[in-house]
């Protein structure tokens, strides 16, 4: 386990490399200027260069790299241009709503996916089958931005529930700030619980026909405990993986949601750092949110081997 | 008809409630104000952006401000200026007893160090900066502007709230990028958590001049206890946040949701007309430097139609050839004639012929950041089309058009709007290195006569002059007058429709 773990590791070392080059040339290379944007409108030619040149947008393209490079192997993401503060200290200031949305949303999708999943499979071809089938299909296609819209309309505008948007003002308790998570983490939470529901279905549906649950049935074991303590636990590995897969899509799908309910999140700074060009919060936010997707696999890959010891790499 | 009719009674009840009961207020209430996204910084002379100018005024003041009628009117300063019969100095006496923010009192020293900064950093402070012989303290309340020339536009640039000649304390004035955020202002800085919250708490030592309120000048008032400006950057965001009441004051709503929202908790303000969308030429390179082909875009589009496809509804926008709508002093039809709202496509063929016109494509530079912006674009695109023109259109998103507009190799005309500024000679195109590069002899002594002029009749009627250069030689092509939409709680009195909301003199009443 220990050599997997090994190679996996110098896997994402790889991987994690490739993200960081790509990413910065992918952003160096985008049309637009930072100075120009932060200068407002009327700014003079003259000014917007002379910002350039202040902010080290004028040296050689390789320079900046090795000296971004330099900066991240010493955990100095650099400075963001608008915010005027460390990489890592805007992706802290933001990391807690998309965490707990990320939770909230993964625990509703979970929530819902699982059990309707399964009892999909068992009650196969049924009325049941065929509604969540459909219902799954409709919540995969639907767009976060225009469900997020949605209970907007009808959970803050027409019932004043909520607040439509932000993550509450000076001095908002932790309760006040988790209640402006309830809407983006319930849209984020059913439209994830769509691709859930199905591999759970497709997965439960492979092992209810296996030889063991045959045999289990044969023993008088009771619907129950054949249906999850031997079916839904042998189906797990597909199911976390997709689990797993979604937890990493959701810290960066939560970009849309974020934006839409006006969350001061990772996702929301990731859309402003692109629309102001903020180079250096842009590579260190996908740097972060490549690096998460990177871990949560590689979490997925270790849980593997605890729970199906035939899994080998 | 009865949207017009609305939104004029709003405006009026607005205005009517900012400057006559006011003063009759008892203080306190918080109200959070939703804005377009967060300011690129807190420091009102590093950027041009109105977002920046909207939410620092608070903070910061300037020595002049634009009082109700677009005058310039006195705010740090205690008085207008004296100014010498050359009109090459102007003595600023200043108000006593002014202290800031932390708690130090303003003197002329402080005054000094802020304007030498505003020209060292400001692009308008800079652009001052080449007709200022010398900035001196003459005593603790007196500080005298030496000019090289006349420069009558000095006191409306030193009043202007974005690139503003704010004053800080003298020990500040080295910062750049700013980093303390100490002004005179009715407000202060209390915690800025960004695209979260700027907070800001009535300051309480603030000294308001004497009077009534005037615009953004007069008496300030400070009637509540914390003004919080909440960066909404997702319009339909906005809006639902207009219907639902979250938020006190709501700016820049599209105006196709004037109806939702009048159906809402919050209540339309219609601010008419609010500015102009700007067609701007590239005078320097490319198809556009030769004036017959600026000459047969000026005939070919038909602004009627730009407006109506951009604002859906004529209660949002006018057709107005002049520069200034009737409401302002600038106002004038001077050689308008070539402005004909469905255009003119014959006269358009027959400039383009006479031009020799060889199919190379136009390229319009523009952004779907501003939809209205696109939809201009995608109208004029059929008329120029119609009169000849093979059009490009190369449509980026905001960021990349401020980058490639800098470059004359790239475009011919970009799209731009702008709110009616109090002073003609703060439009991009009167300086010659703005995008657009327009300097001609004729524009030159056009805008030199205007801007050296002191006197204000006088200087109406020499803009008469500068328009008629402008229609003369096609440097940017004006659309016509368009309206802005926010949103206002009912409860919510003492503001002003106005360009850069302000809610110093703002109360909470009853609902």
């Amino acid at each position: 386990m220990l050599r997997s773990a090994l190679n996996r590791l110098i896997g994402m070392a790889i991987v994690m490399f490739l993200v960081v080059t790509i990413v910065f040339v992918i952003v160096r290379v985008t049309p637009g200027d930072p100075a120009a944007v932060m200068l407002g409108p009327d700014a003079t030619a003259e000014d917007i260069a002379s910002l350039r040149e202040r902010l080290g947008l004028n040296a050689p393209i390789p320079v900046q790299f090795l000296t971004y490079f330099g900066g991240i192997l010493r955990g100095d993401f650099g400075q963001s241009i608008f915010l005027n503060i460390p990489v890592t200290h805007a992706l802290w200031l933001r990391a807690e709503p998309t965490f707990f949305l990320t939770v909230f949303a993964l625990a509703i999708a979970a929530a819902v996916a699982l059990p309707v999943g399964v009892l999909s499979a068992y009650w196969r071809g049924s009325a049941f089958d065929q509604a969540a089938t459909m219902l799954a299909m409709f919540a995969a296609s639907i767009p976060s931005f225009w469900l997020g819209l949605i209970f907007m309309q009808i959970f803050a505008v027409q019932l004043g529930w909520f607040d439509t948007s932000g993550y509450g003002g000076p001095g908002a308790s932790f309760a006040e700030r988790m209640h402006h998570l309830v809407l983006p983490a319930v849209t984020l939470g059913l439209i994830s619980s769509a691709l859930i529901t199905r591999f759970t279905r497709a997965a439960m549906l492979d092992v209810l026909n296996d030889d063991y649950v045959r045999t289990a049935r044969s023993k008088g074991m009771s619907e129950w405990r054949v249906v999850v303590r031997h079916a839904f636990k042998n189906a797990l590995i597909p199911i976390l993986t997709v689990i797993g897969l979604t937890a990493a899509l959701l810290i960066s799908g939560a970009i849309v949601t974020e934006t839409v309910f006006g969350l001061p999140g990772v996702g929301s700074l990731i859309v402003s750092a692109v629309l102001r060009r903020d180079y250096p919060v842009i590579q260190g936010a996908l740097l972060v949110v490549a690096g998460l997707y990177v871990l949560v696999n590689f979490v997925i890959d270790m849980l593997y081997l605890l729970v199906d010891p035939r899994v080998r790499y | 008809m009865k949207h017009y009719a609305l939104a004029f009674a709003t405006s009026i009840v607005a205005l009517m409630s900012a400057n006559g009961s006011a003063l009759a207020q008892t203080a306190g209430g918080v109200i959070d104000v939703a804005t377009i996204g967060e300011p690129p910084t807190l420091d009102p002379m590093a950027s041009t952006a109105d977002l920046v100018g909207i939410i620092t005024q608070h903070i910061y003041e300037t020595l002049y401000t634009f009082g109700a009628d677009w005058t310039v009117t006195p705010l740090l300063a205690a008085d207008m200026p004296t100014i010498s019969e050359d009109g090459l100095t102007y003595t600023i006496p200043l108000r006593t007893g002014v202290t800031f923010h932390d708690g130090s009192e303003m003197t002329s020293a402080d005054v000094v160090a802020s304007l030498d900064r505003w020209m060292r950093i400001a692009s308008r402070g800079k652009q001052t900066a080449e007709v200022i012989d010398g900035i001196a303290a003459t005593d603790e309340a007196t500080v005298t502007i030496t000019l090289k020339s006349p420069y009558a536009p000095l006191l409306s640039l030193l009043s202007l709230n974005n690139a503003a000649a704010i004053i800080i304390p003298e020990e500040n004035a080295d910062q750049d990028p700013l980093e303390s955020y100490v002004g005179t202002g009715p407000y202060r800085l209390e915690e800025r958590v960004p695209d979260q919250y700027i907070q800001l708490v009535r300051f309480e030592d603030y000294a308001s001049r004497d009077g009534e309120p005037n615009g953004y000048g007069g008496a300030r008032l400070q009637h509540l206890d914390e003004i919080r400006f909440v960066p909404v950057p997702d319009p339909n965001t906005r809006i639902e946040g207009a219907v639902a009441g979250q938020f006190a004051y709501v700016d820049q709503l599209p105006v196709e949701a004037y109806d939702r929202i009048a159906g809402g908790a919050t209540e339309p303000v219609v601010l008419a007309p609010f500015g102009w969308p700007v067609f701007v030429m590239n005078t320097q390179e490319g198809l556009n430097s030769d004036l017959r082909i600026r000459k047969a875009i000026q005939a070919a589009l038909a602004p009627e139609d730009m407006m109506l496809a951009a604002f859906g509804s004529e209660d949002f926008f006018s057709i107005d050839g002049a520069w200034y709508p009737d409401s302002y002093a600038w106002h004038t039809e001077v050689a308008t004639e070539p402005y004909k709202p469905m255009g003119d496509t014959e006269t358009a063929m027959a400039l383009l012929a006479e031009a020799g016109y060889d199919g190379s494509p136009l390229r319009i530079l523009t952004s779907r950041q501003y939809e209205y912006h696109y939809k201009m674009a995608q109208v004029a695109q059929a008329y120029l089309e119609a009169a000849g023109f093979k059009v490009q259109m190369d449509v980026v998103e905001w960021a990349t058009l401020t980058q490639n507009r800098a470059d004359p190799a790239l475009w011919d005309i970009y799209i731009t709007h702008s709110p009616f500024l109090p002073e003609p000679s703060l439009m991009g195109i009167m300086s010659d290195s703005s995008p657009g590069w327009w300097a001609t002899d004729a524009k030159h002594a056009a805008v030199e006569a205007f801007n050296a002029e002191s006197d204000p009749a006088k200087r109406v009627e020499l803009f008469a002059d500068v328009q008629k250069v402008i229609y003369e030689e096609v440097p940017a092509y004006k659309v016509g007058n368009f309206n802005a939409l926010a949103a206002q709680a009912p409860n919510l009195e003492g503001v002003a429709p106005a360009p850069w909301p302000y809610f110093w003199n703002a109360y909470l009443g009853d609902e």
